[in-house]
């Protein structure tokens, strides 16, 4: 694919966000309102800014990332426009920011590559637990934590009249995703090693697993404290995967799936709300009025798509309790129908693949893990809110990366395509 | 590296492609089940068409239908306990359970603008009913001006065949507006007599207990004292026979001819011999104590616990003749009567064979279901000779017929308004087409008064 033909996509994806906007406003009987412009020009500029940054400090990078995320974003930000005209407006505003933040994360990278963040590994470590530590901190102050759904992952800062919150998980996540690439970059061989054994079962020197239970300790601990089952086994996953893909030694993925398995079992006995989830995923219409109502709605707008859908505007998405985040892609099945969500699980499918394959291209390991954790961390995210809502799995929490309302997911999501399109432009140097 | 790479890749793709096969899995049992739910709130507004569509019997009669944008019955009251009416603000019955099958296909989508544009039809469908209009009128015509039920249905499926409950109101009246809401609940045609009346059944009850003396080692032909009173250990009234004297001309009579002849002394012995577990067990397997499984709804028929009939043997003797604290809908019954002539096993009873689009293609259809086991074949082989008997020769003559064998029992219950006169019967005998159940209530004698009904709409149900 050609430069050209990556920007022509892009637009194509400027004007479907413009087109889709209108339709909803004409379903309405408002006719084409100026709403559909300003869609349709504030997502051109971010990802034509996107692009054309990509172009000037990554300019080898591949031309497949961008379009897929811009597929979904299109969709996505026109499904939350139609759910809440004010999330929707206010998610252009996120897209604006969020992109201009990937851009100048991408200029920072410009000199010195991702290389130069190795160095500052332990810094970004220190960052995300303290980040992830932010919503703990009581309400009430300038800067303070907030519980939303009895999940305590949200930070507000005052600012006079207004309130900005954000979700520091999501930067965190990224964060993390570095400093686990490079410490096991540098760490591999040893892990790789089983010196001991216990029967059978070969095992690592015990300090080289020291990490292993750490980062399971760290991810339970944000779940004991943040009640957010979605964030934790996100994160967990994440390294077991990393773990497993630095040392080739698949029982790291059996260790870790006997973790986050027994974890699990545990917090469904301990917490309530673990435990209410799960009812509410296996039996959602015995509490139908409670804790099943929201995976109930979402049956039911399932169970009104069909093939085509309802057409853009004309189903009744806002029903569903937190339709424009966690039931984003539901709502745009009910309205989009299966074509819609094929549609979306192409792009997603699409994006991954290209992401593994700058995974497996990269010239070190280090760059090689980097880029296979982002990836990871994206298709995690997406099975993990995707089977949620689907009733494969217990819903958790998450936003669906790219479509989903959320300025700290559009952010993070987006600073994670600019790195591996820096990784992908480096390995082709 | 590169390995464990590739295959989390590979994996991760697969989950993607997986999710899009989930997805549409779940589109598909999503639609089909919860589309019509009555919480989904979603199912009220997707359509522009407010017409409903059409109920018709199994032979394509319409029953129910729009005409210019009204709700009417052309049958008038025959139908009024399973149909039902739908008014602006209230439905019962089928109205009520089927008013999602019964909307538009129109939902203004591309989808349905496709069909139509490939001839097919989005117009609003065909609920079709089991009911055969044939017998459906003839049980309703005989029930005119008597309180009571007839209920029929087909034993080796449950598929009901007749279903008519007297008094009736009409439902074009409560479309109208004519008899109001109020009124209506306040009338004795509002209840539906078939799967809502529970009564003592009287000897109908017999087969039951016949059932259980052939499971305990008897046979129709096994001898047992034939006496003109029977006192059972504790009670203070003695049972007497309805001739007043003994059943038969000797000492002794058998199973069957006790059957056929309905005889009290007999079988209030059998119940007490057999003991209150027996008699609880044979009555519970046959669907008492427990919720039949009905699109309707149906009352619970119900029999004191083992330990309550152990316990009063004078009870028990008269619980084996379908009395005292004994409950029955006549629906009950028709599943029973059905079983016996099924070889023993049960179905499920149901009222609706398909919804169908309006230029006849299947949307979706209901398949036979068995309910359980009532008792085992060759029990059900030998209790069916014994009710042909009843019919050949005992108190169900009534129904006899020169082109088929009729099986049958007859019942006659104690009523404050006079005795309920039930009969129950299937035929033909060997391989039943039909079971039916008629019920008057305070109608008197179930010989004399529910068999000729039964035998008429037998009538129909046979001159094909």
């Amino acid at each position: 694919m050609t430069e050209r033909a990556e920007g022509g996509l892009l637009i194509v994806a400027a004007l479907l966000t413009g087109a889709g906007t209108a339709v909803v406003t004409i379903t309405n009987g408002e006719g084409v309102t100026i709403d559909a412009y300003v869609a349709g020009a504030a997502f051109l500029a971010a990802f034509g800014g996107i692009f054309f940054a990509i172009r000037t400090w990554a300019p080898k990078a591949t031309h497949f990332l961008l379009p897929p995320v811009a597929l979904i974003a299109a969709i996505g930000s026109i499904e939350v426009f139609r759910i809440d005209r004010d999330l929707g407006r206010l998610q252009r505003y996120w897209l604006l920011v969020a992109a201009a933040i990937a851009m100048v994360v991408l200029r920072l990278l410009h000199g010195r590559g991702v290389e130069i963040l190795r160095r500052f590994r332990y810094i970004f470590l220190a960052a995300a637990i303290g980040l992830l530590l932010l919503p703990l901190l009581p309400s009430g102050l300038p800067l303070g934590g907030a519980a939303v759904n009895g999940s305590r992952l949200w930070v507000r800062l005052d600012l006079g009249e207004r309130a900005l919150s954000f979700q520091p998980g999501e930067a965190a996540k990224v964060l993390l995703v570095v400093f686990f690439a490079s410490y096991l970059a540098e760490r591999r061989r040893g892990l790789a090693e089983m010196p001991r054994s216990l029967g059978p079962i070969g095992l690592p020197e015990p300090r080289q697993l020291l990490p292993l239970l750490l980062a399971f300790g760290a991810s339970f601990a944000v779940l004991i404290y943040q009640r957010d089952l979605g964030a934790s086994i996100l994160l967990f996953g994440m390294f077991a995967v990393l773990l497993y893909a630095a040392t080739d030694r698949p029982a790291y993925l059996v260790a870790g799936g006997m973790l986050v398995a027994g974890g699990a079992a545990a917090a469904r006995n301990i917490f309530s709300h673990v435990q209410t989830r799960v009812e509410a995923w296996l039996r959602p219409f015995d509490d139908f009025t409670g804790t099943g109502f929201q995976v109930a709605q979402g049956v039911f707008a399932l169970s009104d798509a069909g093939l085509l859908g309802t057409g853009l505007g004309a189903g009744a998405p806002y029903l569903i309790p937190a339709a424009a985040t966690d039931y984003i892609f539901v709502s745009v099945v009910e309205e989009t129908g299966l074509a819609g969500g094929f549609a979306m699980l192409a792009a997603f499918g699409l994006l991954l693949a290209v992401g593994f394959g700058i995974a497996l291209r990269a010239g070190d390991a280090f760059r090689s893990l980097l880029a296979l954790g982002l990836t990871v961390t994206l298709a995690l995210q997406t099975v993990l809110i995707l089977g949620g809502v689907l009733r494969l799995l217990p819903l958790t929490g998450i936003t669906l990366p790219f479509a989903s309302y959320g300025g700290s997911s559009l952010l993070a999501n987006l600073t994670i395509i600019v790195i591996l399109a820096r990784i992908s432009h480096e390995e082709r140097s | 590296m590169n390995p464990a790479m590739r295959r989390i890749a590979a994996v991760s793709l697969g989950a993607m492609g997986f999710l899009a096969v989930w997805l549409t899995f779940q589109q598909v049992t999503a639609g089909s089940t919860y589309s019509d739910d009555p919480r989904n709130v979603r199912a009220l507004g997707d359509t522009d068409d407010d017409r409903r569509g059409i109920i018709t019997t199994a032979e394509g009669i319409v029953v129910a239908e729009d005409v210019e944008g009204i709700r009417s019955y052309p049958e008038g009251t025959t139908y009024f306990h399973l149909v039902g009416y739908a008014a602006a603000d209230f439905s019962t019955a089928l109205e009520s359970t089927r008013a999602g099958d019964l909307r538009s296909l129109d939902d203004g989508s591309i989808t349905s603008w496709l069909i139509t544009l490939f001839g097919g039809s989005v117009e609003p469908p065909e609920v079709r009913l089991t009911v055969v209009d044939r017998i459906q009128q003839v049980a309703a015509r005989e029930l005119e001006g008597l309180t009571g039920a007839i209920v029929a249905v087909e034993p080796a499926t449950g598929a009901v065949l007749a279903y008519a409950s007297s008094p009736a109101a009409d439902p074009n009246d409560l479309v109208s507006g004519e008899i109001t809401l109020e009124e209506h609940l306040k009338d004795r045609a509002a209840l539906d007599r078939v799967a809502f009346r529970l009564l003592p059944s009287g000897s109908a009850f017999k087969v039951l207990v016949a059932a259980a003396a052939l499971e305990s080692g008897m046979t129709p032909e096994t001898e047992l004292e034939d006496s003109a009173e029977y006192l059972a250990p504790g009670a203070g009234q003695p049972i007497v026979n309805v001739s007043g004297g003994r059943c038969s001309g000797g000492n002794e009579i058998s199973l069957s001819d006790a059957l056929a002849v309905s005889c009290n002394t007999v079988f209030a012995s059998i119940a007490v011999e057999l003991g209150g577990a027996v008699i609880n067990e044979i009555a519970e397997r046959a669907g008492f104590n427990r919720v039949l499984p009905f699109e309707l709804g149906a009352a619970v028929s119900s029999i004191p616990s083992a330990g309550d009939l152990s316990a009063d043997e004078g009870a028990l003797a008269q619980t084996g003749l379908g009395e005292r604290d004994l409950r029955v809908t006549p629906l009950q019954m028709a599943v029973i009567a059905a079983g016996i002539g099924n070889g023993g096993m049960m179905m499920q009873p149901y009222v609706v064979d398909s919804v169908l689009t309006r230029d006849g293609s299947k949307l979706s259809g209901t398949s036979a279901k068995q309910l359980g086991r009532v008792m085992d074949g060759a029990t059900a082989a030998d209790l069916t000779a014994m009710m042909a008997a009843v019919v050949s020769g005992g108190t169900g003559r009534a129904t006899a017929r020169a082109d088929v064998t009729v099986a049958g029992k007859t019942g006659t219950a104690e009523g404050s308004g006079g005795p309920h006169a039930w009969f129950i019967a299937f035929a033909p005998a060997e391989q039943p087409t039909i079971a039916i159940v008629v019920m008057i209530e305070g109608g008197g004698s179930g010989g004399s008064i529910a068999a000729p009904i039964a035998a008429r709409v037998l009538d129909a149900w046979f001159q094909r």
